[in-house]
């Protein structure tokens, strides 16, 4: 288990899934912007909230899980800064706004991971290169792209396989210091790096071999077209920036404090 | 029609020091099933990239002497050309699957040619069933086993239709099953569809018994070309060191030993119905 499996994409199906990348990253945008326009509790903790409804849809709750666990010691690091920072340099706030203040900005974090998680766990680097290419990126870039996708976990595998041989023949990769370590994933890269042109090499072949280049127009298997679905969410997202630039600029926001006391 | 036509052809690789392969004559017709065989370095996937013209285009170096496919001299015009007249599969099946469906990569080389959309679909679909792999359509080429990696980039080459298919070691990598399930596709491509296929093997075993001509070749050169049954029980092709099939071992055996078989026998089945028809002269 690690903290990527938080944000590799996983082949399922559900109305998330199925969204246009493009509409996926306008609302990612929004998130973003207006994540960063607050500092108050109260708007980022309905934001966290706003995207649970889309976690559950999506079937990734698991994946999503780890994505926030494994965030948790930077969210911690952000809040203890945040509080020593504010706790000397601010001077006269009460200790409870101080508090409420790291804790908004732990909270803006969590939301910037769990919608970057949510993009990339929902779309499919081929989606992803898909849309890329519709928005004009020269095709052999997004081919690149998405290769490069596709042969992470090959090349992953072969590290593994290399090391495991490394070790075999005696590598102790755990020992030493810190350049002797260094030093130690030579026997382990070099040959990783001599396959992976050897890779390269065979899969130029191969393309060759299937006609790359030989016409300007080149069809696409798929296309994205915006759906109805589409349009929904980009529309909530325009509505969502409307209410929070209008809200920050005409509404007095109150602490979360105030309201429970 | 003759699809390949070599003559006095040599290849020397821009790093190598001597010719790959040397003086190639060769030619081969139109539904053939052509195997070409040798000892390792002889120079088997040297000469098989000349007949989609990697080699000159891709690899540069110097190609000498004439050679012609499907009436399109090699030298003359792009890869990208020849390759929809010629199918090239690779020994690696890990290789030659690069997208993230196997959907899109049968796809990829109609995709190149501009093929409108939805004949790409009919032409995947066509493709996968003839190789046995349309249940995969929406898999992930990685999470193949390396038999079914290797039907779906026939299945990609197919869906170009071409007029040869070229299969440089396409089971080298693969366990005895999933070779004769290899085996079985192309054998059926040949005989259903009469696509001129050349397969380079050592398994000679299993795919003799489907070839029209065997080839052999040794230290660059083209020793041996005929008939497989005559090529296999030349003592010469034993001595270069060609894995010839237990079948006509036997026969050669037994021909030592002054027992005189009707013709050669190329599989264990074929060897009982040849020693039956001995034994009841
Ligand atoms: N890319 C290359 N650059 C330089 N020399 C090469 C290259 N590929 C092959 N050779 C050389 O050309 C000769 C023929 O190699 P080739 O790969 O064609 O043999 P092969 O018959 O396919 O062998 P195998 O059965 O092992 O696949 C060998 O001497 C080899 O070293
Ligand atoms: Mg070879």
């Amino acid at each position: 288990m690690s903290v990527f499996d938080g944000f590799k994409f996983r082949s399922i199906s559900s109305p998330i899934h199925q969204l246009d990348p493009r509409a996926k990253f306008i609302y990612v945008c929004v998130l973003f912007t207006v994540a960063v326009m607050f500092n108050n509790i109260i708007p980022l903790l309905i934001l966290f909230l706003i995207q649970l409804p889309i976690v559950f849809m999506a079937k990734v709750q698991r994946e999503w899980m780890r994505s926030m666990k494994g965030s948790a010691v930077f969210a911690i690091m952000i809040f203890a800064v945040n509080l020593l920072s504010l706790y000397f340099y601010a001077g006269h706030e009460t200790f409870t706004s101080i508090l409420e203040r790291s804790l908004a900005m732990t909270i803006r974090f969590i939301v910037l991971v769990q919608s970057f998680s949510i993009f990339f766990l929902t779309t499919s680097p081929d989606t992803l290169g898909l849309a890329l290419e519709q928005s004009g990126i020269p095709y052999e870039l997004c081919f690149a792209f998405t290769t490069a996708v596709r042969f992470v976990p090959v090349l992953a595998e072969e590290a593994q396989t290399i090391i495991d041989a490394q070790k075999a023949r005696g590598l102790e990769i755990e020992s030493g210091n810190f350049l002797r370590r260094i030093r130690n994933y030579i026997p382990i890269l070099i040959p990783l790096i001599v396959n992976a042109i050897r890779r390269s090499l065979e899969l130029a072949e191969t393309m060759e071999s299937r006609a790359w280049g030989a016409c300007k127009n080149r069809t696409n298997l798929y296309v994205l077209k915006i759906k109805t679905n589409d349009l929904l969410l980009i529309l909530f997202s325009l509505l969502l920036l409307t209410v929070s630039i209008y809200v920050s600029i005409n509404v007095y926001i109150p602490s979360l404090t105030s309201l429970l006391i | 029609m003759t699809v390949i036509e070599a003559e006095r052809l040599t290849y020397t690789y821009p790093a190598g020091e001597k010719p790959a392969f040397r003086d190639v004559n060769l030619k081969i017709e139109e539904g053939e099933f052509v195997i070409i065989t040798g000892p390792s370095g002889c120079g088997k996937t040297t000469l098989c990239r000349c007949f989609n013209g990697l080699i000159p285009h891709f690899y540069g170096g110097k190609l000498e002497g004439e050679i012609r496919v499907c009436g399109l001299n090699v030298k003359e015009h792009p890869t990208y050309e020849i390759a929809q007249r010629v199918g090239m599969v690779f020994q690696n099946p890990e290789n030659q699957l690069f997208a993230l469906s196997v959907e899109k990569d049968v796809a990829f080389g109609l995709e190149n040619l501009g093929v409108p959309r939805e004949e790409i679909r009919k032409r995947i679909d066509w493709a996968l069933k003839i190789t046995g792999t349309y249940n995969l359509k929406n898999r992930p080429p990685y999470e193949l086993s390396g038999g079914q990696q290797q039907r779906v980039a026939i299945a990609s080459v197919l869906a170009m239709n071409p007029d040869v298919m070229v299969l440089d070691e396409p089971t080298s990598f693969l366990d005895p099953a999933g070779a004769e399930k290899i085996f079985e596709v192309i054998e059926r491509l040949n005989r259903e569809m009469s696509m001129t296929i050349i397969l380079v093997e050592h398994r000679l075993d299993l795919v003799s018994r489907y070839a029209d001509r065997i080839i052999v070749m040794h230290d660059g050169r083209i020793v041996m070309n005929g008939d497989p049954r005559e090529v296999l029980a030349s003592e010469k092709t034993r001595l270069i060191g060609v894995g010839i099939p237990k079948a006509t071992m036997l026969y050669k055996l037994l021909k030592h030993r002054g027992i005189n078989l009707n013709r050669p026998p190329l599989y264990s089945e074929e060897a009982c119905q040849v020693i039956k028809e001995f034994l009841s002269r």
